[in-house]
């Protein structure tokens, strides 16, 4: 802080210049802090419900595992992982990204997991409904796995953007708010200073004056 | 945009998710194995999504935590648990991230 202070030149256009630095820190520090309250409602917001989210994906999931356990034991272990080489893989996500303030944030648009039997690509007379049902529980779980997917990443996001815009919230109000301050505070100081000087200067300047009027 | 879905992990993870239509499909088998396909599969602009079952999360988690942090949107990277459920608090990664920015205590589990 001394180090800075010592560089600059007490002078009024300097104290002008810094005092409008200041202003424009300040703003930039406000904006900034209202940045960080609507991303941290949008964060706690988000947070609560991958909670309820997850409960629900991962039910589906598990759900979904023990089917396919009945099914490996009905059918076979090699048939029902003949039956999933079998299948069509060819699933697609409707993917776009939109924006939580200036985060781009990836968001799911749809996704078509359910299929009928015959659409999904093995053979009906090998598989067993139990295969049918193990399927089907499969592809709701990754439709709702799809949603907390777009969540949590969303989540991520916003958390790294937050933490950024902390750490610029802190610098500019820990580290360069007080240094413009204090530079402002001694160029005050030091014009006051001279003003003081000038003025004992001119007080003497004028005895002077007076004082050889007075003799003469 | 059209997107593609990845599953890695067990036998029955991929199996499962087979069944379901996901095209990109890994049995974790080895370290070094996983880490090249993951890695492939994170720069392939054709995934959309990636699913990860906890267990090969948690066991590449060194190489993987690098990775994740500096990935783009997309694909999204999601942990699952696997045939038994497992899906320790320890990976939650989301929960401590919510800790450190927000500061509260929030249960995702």
């Amino acid at each position: 802080m001394t180090k800075a202070v010592a560089t600059i030149s007490p002078t009024r256009m300097e104290l002008i210049r810094l005092r409008r630095r200041i202003e424009l820190a300040q703003k930039g520090h406000d904006l900034l802090e209202q940045k960080m309250d609507a991303l941290m409602m949008e964060f706690l917001g988000l947070a609560r419900r991958i909670r309820v989210k997850r409960k629900e994906a991962f039910g589906k999931l598990l759900e979904a595992h023990r089917k396919l356990l009945r099914c490996m034991a009905w059918m076979g272990t090699a048939e029902t992982i003949q039956a999933s080489l079998e299948t069509a893989r060819e699933l697609e996500l409707e993917v776009s990204s939109r924006s939580i303030m200036g985060v781009r944030v990836p968001m799911v648009e749809e996704v078509r997991a359910r299929r009928k039997p015959t659409e999904r690509g093995y053979s009906l007379h090998t598989g067993s409904a139990l295969l049918d049902e193990a399927a089907l529980q499969f592809e709701e779980t990754l439709s709702a796995l799809c949603g907390l997917a777009e969540m949590e990443e969303a989540v991520r996001r916003i958390g790294r953007e937050l933490e950024r815009t902390r750490r610029r919230v802190n610098a500019l109000e820990y580290v360069l708010l007080p240094r413009l301050k204090s530079m402002v505070a001694f160029i005050a100081f030091r014009l006051d200073e001279m003003e003081r000087d000038n003025f004992a200067r001119l007080k003497r300047i004028k005895a002077m004056l007076e004082g050889r009027e007075w003799r003469k | 945009m059209k997107c593609k879905i990845a599953a890695v992990g067990d036998l029955e993870t991929i199996t499962g998710f087979g069944l379901a239509g996901v095209t990109h499909l890994h049995l974790h088998r080895e370290r070094a194995e996983t880490l090249e396909k993951i890695k492939a599969l994170l720069s392939d602009p054709e995934v959309g999504l990636i699913l990860l079952t906890a267990r090969v999360k948690e066991e590449l988690s060194e190489e993987l935590g690098e990775l994740l942090k500096f990935k783009g949107p997309l694909p999204m990277v999601l942990t699952i648990p696997d045939k038994e459920g497992y899906y320790p608090p320890a990976v939650d990664e989301l929960e401590r991230l919510v800790r450190r920015t927000a500061g509260v205590e929030v249960v995702l589990g």
